[in-house]
C-alpha cells in the first residue's frame, strides 16, 4: 500500500495530461473522463481514511525513494492526522469542481488537464515529507492556477492572474531561501523533514527565527494573512467557479498546513518566537476581512473577504500553540473548505443564471428558486458558525484554545462573529427575501447535477457539526505530538 | 626549439575533426554546389554533413572525459572540464544547425560557407576550453569571434543584419584590445604566459602588484564582454536582434559559454591574488541580473527579450563564480546545461514561428496555443525553465547556484537573485499569456520538421535535467573538481 499516495499524485497528473490529447470532436467525453479520474482519487482517499490507524503516531503509508542522492533529497511521501483530512478535502472538492465545470466550452481538454494537474500538485504538497519535494509541488500548484484564471476567468483576468502569480511566487521564493538556509544550518545536509526534525531543535534560537521568518512569508501569502492578502479578492472574483472552489477550499490551506507541518517540527524555537506576531496578524485578518466583507456589494467579493476572516481563525488557533488551538485550526481548515466551497458553488450558479453578482440586482428570489435560496441560507448559517454545523466547532475550538494564551485576542475573535453574522445575513436577506426583483421572476432553481455537487458538502457540514469526533479522532494523536513540541 | 612528441596530437583529435569538417564543407560545396542555379534552391546536405561531423567529434571527446593531461609544454590542458565544455559546444552546434536547416536558405544562398563558419567558431570555443596559456587563449578567442562577425552579418539584404555585424565587429575589436592589453601587462610583470606558472607566481607574491592587478582587471573585462555581463552588455540586444536567428541562437549560448570556458582557468590562476573575488563577481552578477531583467520587461521583439534575459542569465551563472568554490563551479556548469537546453528550445520556437509567419514580435504570438498547441506548450516549458520553475532544468540550476552561494555566505546575493527571479517570471509569463489568452489568428501553423526535432531534443533535455539532475550534476562536479586540481 506504500504506492497509494504516489498513485494519488500520478493518476491525476498523467491522466490529466492524457485528457488534453483528446481530439476536439470528442470533447464531450472529457468531463466524464475527468470525473472518473478525480473519482478514483476520491475513492483512494476514502480508503486511505478508512485504513488509517488513528491511534498510531507518526507517518503512515510512507514511501521513500531516492531522488537526487547528491543533495540527499528523496521522493518521500506519507500521511499523518494533519495531512489526511486535507488529502480527503482535496479529493472531494476536485470531484465537485469537475462536476461544477459543466459550462466550460472553450478548450475543454486543456481546462481539465490543468484542473487535474492542480489536484496532483495539492495532493503532493499535503503528503510530501521532503522539503524540496514540498517546494516543488507548492510551485506546481501555481502554474495550472495561473492559466485557469487567465484563460477561463472574468473580464479582468489578466491582472488578477498575474497578481496572484507574482505574489505567491515572491512568497515561495522567500520560502525556498529559508529551506536552503535550513539545509545549510543543520549539519545533516538533508532535505528530509523527519531527519531535519531530529537535528534542527539544537539550532540557536536567533537562527531558527531568521529561517522561520523566510519560510513563514511564503506560507503567509498563501493563507493569506493580513497584510499579504490583496491578491485573494482579485483572484477569486476573476476565477471561474470551480477554480474559486479549489482556491478557497484547498489552496489557502496549503499555507496554514505548512505552518503546522514545518513550524513545530523543524524550527520549534523560531515557531514559538513568532507566535505572538502571528496571533496579532490573525486577529487583524479576522476583523479586517469581516469588516471589508461588510462593505462589498458583489457576492463573490463578500465570500472572498469572508475567507480572509475565516482563515484568520485558523491562524489564531495555530498561534495559540496548544493542542486545543491546533485541533481547532485543523477542524476550521476542513470546515472552511466545505463551507467556502459551497458558497462559491452557490454564487457560481447564481451568476450562471443572471450574469451578475451585485446584491442589488436580486431580491426575494426565495419565492422563485426556493431550493437555491434555502441552500444559500444554509451556507450562510454554516459560515457564521451556527451550532450544529462544522463552522461552529472550528471557531469554538479555536477560541477555547486561544483564550488562555491570548485572552484579549480570543475575546475580539469571538465578538468578530457579530460582523460575520452582519455581512452574511444582510446578503442573504437582500438576495433571497424581501420584495421580488422583477428581473429575477424567471430564474431557474437548482438542477439535479447542481444539487448533487452541493449535497455532499451540506451533508458533511452537518455531519462534522453534529459528530466532530469523526474528524478530531483522526487528527488528535498527530496534533498532540505537535503541541508537545511547542510545549505551551 | 622544443620538440613536441607527435603522440600529443592524438589528444586534439576532436579539434582536428572539426577543423577538417569546415574545410570539407567548403571543398565539397565547390565540387557539388549546394545552391542550384537553375531552380534557385539550396540543398540541405551541408547542414547534415556538419551535424554528422560534429557528432563524430563529440564521440572523439568522450574517451578524453576522464583524462587529465597537459600538452605542448603547458599551452593546452586536457581534463574533464575541457571535455565538459567541448561536449557542450558540440551539442549546441548540432542543435543550432538542426534547427536552422530550413531557416538558413531563407536569407542566403551560400549555405555551405555558413555552416563552415559556424563549425569554425565552435572549433575556437573548443580550443578555449583547453587553452592554458595567454596567447593560445587569444588565438582561440579570435577564432570564435571572427567567424561570428561574418555570421552576424550574413543576411546581406537585411540592413539590421549589417548594422549588427558592424556593432559586433566594434565590440570584438574593443574587447580583444582590452584583453590583449591585460595579457601584455601580466606577461610583462610576471615574465610567463602559461596559466599554471602565472598562478604559481601570484601565489608567491603576498602583496598586490598594481601592474598585475590592472592586467587581471583588463583580462576580466574582456571576458565580461564575451559573457554579456553588465555593465558591458549594451551591444547585446542590437546584435541579437539584427543577426539571423540561427546565429543569435548560437551566440546566446555557445558564445556566452565560451567566455566562461576562458574565464574559469584564468580565475583559478588568479585565486591567489588577495582580492575579494566573492564581492567582485557578486556585484557583477547582481548588476547583470537586475539590468537584464528590468530591460527585458519592456521588450516587444522576442529576440530582444531573450537577449536581455540572456544578460540576466549571465548574472545567475556568475553567482556560481562568485561562490568561488568547487561546488559553485559545478553548479555553474550545471547551469550552462540547463540554460543551454531551455534557451535553445525557446529559439527553436522562434525560428519555427518566424519561418511560418515572418515575425519576431511577441504580439504576433497571439493565439499560438490554438494554431499549434504543442508548439505553445514547448515555448511555455522553455520559458518556465528560464524563469526557474520546478520540474524543469532551470529550477535545479538556480537551486544549485543559490545553494552554493549561500554556502559561501553570500546571503545578500541569494536575496537579489531570488527577487530577480520574481521579476523575470513577469516577462516570461507575459509571452505565455499572449500565446494562451490573447485573441489571434486560428489557422494551423506549418511546422518545420527539422527545427521541431531540435525542439524535442531541447525540451527532453529541460525535463530530464529538471526531474533527474543527478547524472549531469555528477559530471559537472567532476569537471569542476578537475579545475581545482582534484
Amino acid at each position: 500500500m506504500q504506492w497509494l499516495l504516489a498513485a494519488m499524485i500520478v493518476v491525476p497528473l498523467v491522466g490529466g495530461i492524457a485528457l488534453s490529447l483528446i481530439p476536439v470532436s470528442l470533447s464531450r467525453f472529457v468531463r466524464p473522463a475527468a470525473l472518473v479520474l478525480s473519482g478514483a482519487v476520491l475513492a483512494a482517499s476514502a480508503w486511505l481514511w478508512y485504513s488509517f490507524d488513528a491511534t498510531a503516531g507518526g507517518m503512515q503509508f510512507e514511501l521513500n525513494l531516492p531522488w537526487i542522492p547528491g543533495l540527499n533529497t528523496a521522493f518521500h511521501l506519507g500521511v499523518d492526522g494533519l495531512a489526511l483530512p486535507m488529502v480527503f478535502l482535496t479529493a472531494l472538492l476536485t470531484v465537485l469542481a469537475v462536476v461544477a465545470s459543466r459550462s466550460i466550452d472553450d478548450r475543454v481538454g486543456q481546462y481539465f488537464t490543468l484542473l487535474l494537474m492542480l489536484e496532483a500538485g495539492l495532493m503532493g504538497v499535503f503528503v510530501s515529507l521532503d522539503l524540496i519535494l514540498f517546494y516543488l509541488f507548492w510551485e506546481v500548484v501555481l502554474i495550472p492556477m495561473y492559466f485557469l484564471i487567465s484563460i477561463w476567468g472574468g473580464a479582468n483576468r489578466s491582472y488578477a492572474a498575474l497578481k496572484f502569480f507574482i505574489y505567491t511566487l515572491a512568497g515561495s521564493l522567500a520560502m525556498l531561501g529559508g529551506i536552503i538556509a535550513l539545509y545549510l544550518a543543520t549539519g545533516a545536509k538533508t532535505f528530509d523533514m523527519l531527519q531535519i526534525a531530529q537535528q534542527s531543535a539544537v539550532l540557536p534560537r536567533s537562527v531558527q527565527i531568521a529561517i522561520f521568518i523566510a519560510i513563514a512569508v511564503g506560507l503567509a501569502v498563501k493563507v493569506p494573512i493580513f497584510p499579504l492578502h490583496t491578491w485573494l479578492p482579485d483572484a477569486h472574483v476573476e476565477a471561474p467557479t470551480a477554480v474559486s472552489v479549489l482556491l478557497a477550499g484547498v489552496l489557502l490551506k496549503m499555507g496554514s498546513y505548512g505552518f503546522m507541518r514545518l513550524g513545530p517540527t523543524l524550527l520549534p524555537e523560531g515557531f514559538k518566537a513568532l507566535l505572538p506576531l502571528l496571533a496579532i496578524l490573525a486577529v487583524i485578518s479576522i476583523v479586517y476581512g469581516a469588516a471589508v466583507a461588510l462593505m462589498q456589494t458583489d457576492m463573490k467579493k463578500i465570500v472572498a473577504y469572508s475567507s480572509i476572516s475565516h482563515m484568520g481563525y485558523v491562524m489564531l488557533g495555530i498561534a495559540a500553540g496548544t493542542t486545543a488551538g491546533f485541533l481547532g485550526a485543523q477542524v476550521q481548515m476542513f470546515s472552511h473548505g466545505l463551507i467556502a466551497g459551497l458558497l462559491f458553488l452557490l454564487v457560481g450558479t447564481v451568476y450562471e443564471r443572471t450574469h451578475t453578482r451585485e446584491i442589488s440586482a436580486f431580491g426575494g428570489i426565495a419565492k422563485v428558486v426556493p431550493i437555491l435560496a434555502g441552500t444559500m441560507v444554509f451556507a450562510a448559517f454554516a459560515s457564521l458558525g451556527l451550532p450544529g454545523m462544522s463552522g461552529f466547532i472550528g471557531e469554538f475550538m479555536v477560541i477555547v484554545g486561544a483564550i488562555q494564551p491570548y485572552t484579549v485576542y480570543a475575546v475580539i475573535a469571538a465578538f468578530a462573529v457579530i460582523l460575520t453574522v452582519g455581512y452574511l445575513l444582510w446578503m442573504v436577506r437582500r438576495v433571497a427575501f424581501g420584495p421580488l426583483n422583477k428581473d429575477r421572476a424567471d430564474m431557474k432553481d437548482l438542477t439535479l447535477s447542481e444539487g448533487l455537487s452541493m449535497a455532499p458538502l451540506c451533508l458533511l457540514i452537518v455531519f462534522v457539526g453534529v459528530y466532530p469526533q469523526a474528524l478530531i479522532g483522526v487528527m488528535s494523536t498527530s496534533v498532540e505530538a505537535l503541541a508537545r513540541l511547542v510545549g505551551r | 626549439m622544443i620538440l613536441v612528441p607527435a603522440s600529443e596530437y592524438a589528444y586534439l583529435l576532436p579539434e582536428i575533426i572539426v577543423a577538417l569538417l569546415g574545410v570539407l564543407l567548403i571543398v565539397a560545396d565547390l565540387i557539388w554546389p549546394a545552391y542550384d542555379e537553375a531552380t534557385g534552391r539550396s540543398k540541405t546536405w551541408p547542414a547534415y554533413l556538419a551535424i554528422v561531423g560534429l557528432i563524430a567529434a563529440a564521440v572523439a571527446v568522450v574517451p578524453l572525459a576522464s583524462v587529465s593531461k597537459t600538452l605542448f609544454n603547458g599551452i593546452i590542458q586536457i581534463d574533464p572540464l575541457a571535455a565538459f565544455f567541448k561536449l557542450l559546444f558540440l551539442g549546441i552546434g548540432v542543435l543550432v544547425i538542426l534547427m536552422s536547416v530550413n531557416a538558413v536558405p531563407k536569407f542566403t544562398r551560400w549555405t555551405a560557407e555558413f555552416y563552415a563558419l559556424m563549425v569554425w567558431t565552435i572549433l575556437g570555443s573548443m580550443l578555449l576550453a583547453s587553452a592554458a596559456e595567454l596567447f593560445t587563449i587569444f588565438l582561440s578567442l579570435q577564432l570564435t569571434s571572427l567567424p561570428l562577425i561574418v555570421l552576424v552579418g550574413y543576411a546581406k539584404r537585411d540592413p539590421r543584419s549589417g548594422e549588427a555585424a558592424l556593432k559586433y565587429l566594434l565590440l570584438v575589436l574593443v574587447s580583444t584590445s582590452v584583453l590583449l592589453y591585460g595579457m601584455s601587462l601580466i606577461y610583462g610583470a610576471l615574465g610567463t604566459s602559461t596559466l599554471s606558472e602565472i598562478g604559481a607566481a601570484l601565489a608567491r607574491e603576498k602583496t598586490i602588484n598594481p601592474i598585475v592587478a590592472m592586467g587581471l582587471v583588463l583580462l576580466l573585462t574582456g571576458f565580461a564582454f564575451k559573457i554579456t555581463a553588465a555593465p558591458f552588455h549594451y551591444w547585446v540586444p542590437d546584435a541579437y536582434e539584427g543577426a539571423p536567428t540561427p546565429v543569435t541562437a548560437f551566440m546566446s549560448v555557445g558564445s556566452k559559454f565560451a567566455g566562461f570556458a576562458l574565464a574559469l582557468r584564468v580565475i583559478v590562476a588568479a585565486e591567489a591574488v588577495p582580492l575579494n573575488w566573492h564581492l567582485i563577481f557578486g556585484v557583477i552578477a547582481a548588476i547583470s541580473m537586475t539590468l537584464g531583467n528590468l530591460g527585458a520587461i519592456r521588450q516587444k521583439n522576442i529576440k530582444r527579450m531573450l537577449a536581455y534575459s540572456g544578460i540576466a542569465q549571465a548574472g545567475y551563472l556568475l553567482v556560481g563564480v562568485a561562490a568561488f568554490s568547487s561546488w559553485g563551479i559545478a553548479s555553474l556548469l550545471f547551469y550552462t546545461l540547463a540554460y543551454g537546453a531551455a534557451n535553445l528550445a525557446a529559439f527553436a520556437v522562434v525560428i519555427i514561428v518566424a519561418n511560418a509567419i515572418k515575425s519576431e514580435q511577441i504580439a504576433d504570438y497571439a493565439g499560438l496555443s490554438k494554431r499549434n498547441p504543442l508548439l505553445a506548450l514547448a515555448l511555455t516549458i522553455g520559458l518556465l525553465s528560464l524563469a526557474g520553475f520546478p520540474l524543469m532544468a532551470g529550477f535545479m540550476a538556480k537551486f544549485y547556484v543559490f545553494l552554493s552561494a549561500a554556502q559561501a555566505g553570500l546571503i545578500w546575493l541569494v536575496a537579489i537573485g531570488v527577487i530577480n527571479s520574481v521579476i523575470s517570471a513577469y516577462y516570461y509569463l507575459r509571452v505565455a499569456f499572449v500565446m494562451y489568452v490573447s485573441e489571434g489568428p486560428a489557422e494551423p501553423m506549418k511546422i518545420d520538421p527539422q527545427a521541431a526535432l531540435a525542439l524535442c531534443v531541447a525540451i527532453a533535455g529541460v525535463l530530464f535535467l529538471g526531474i533527474i539532475p543527478q547524472a549531469a550534476m555528477v559530471a559537472a562536479a567532476r569537471a569542476a573538481a578537475s579545475l581545482f586540481g582534484g
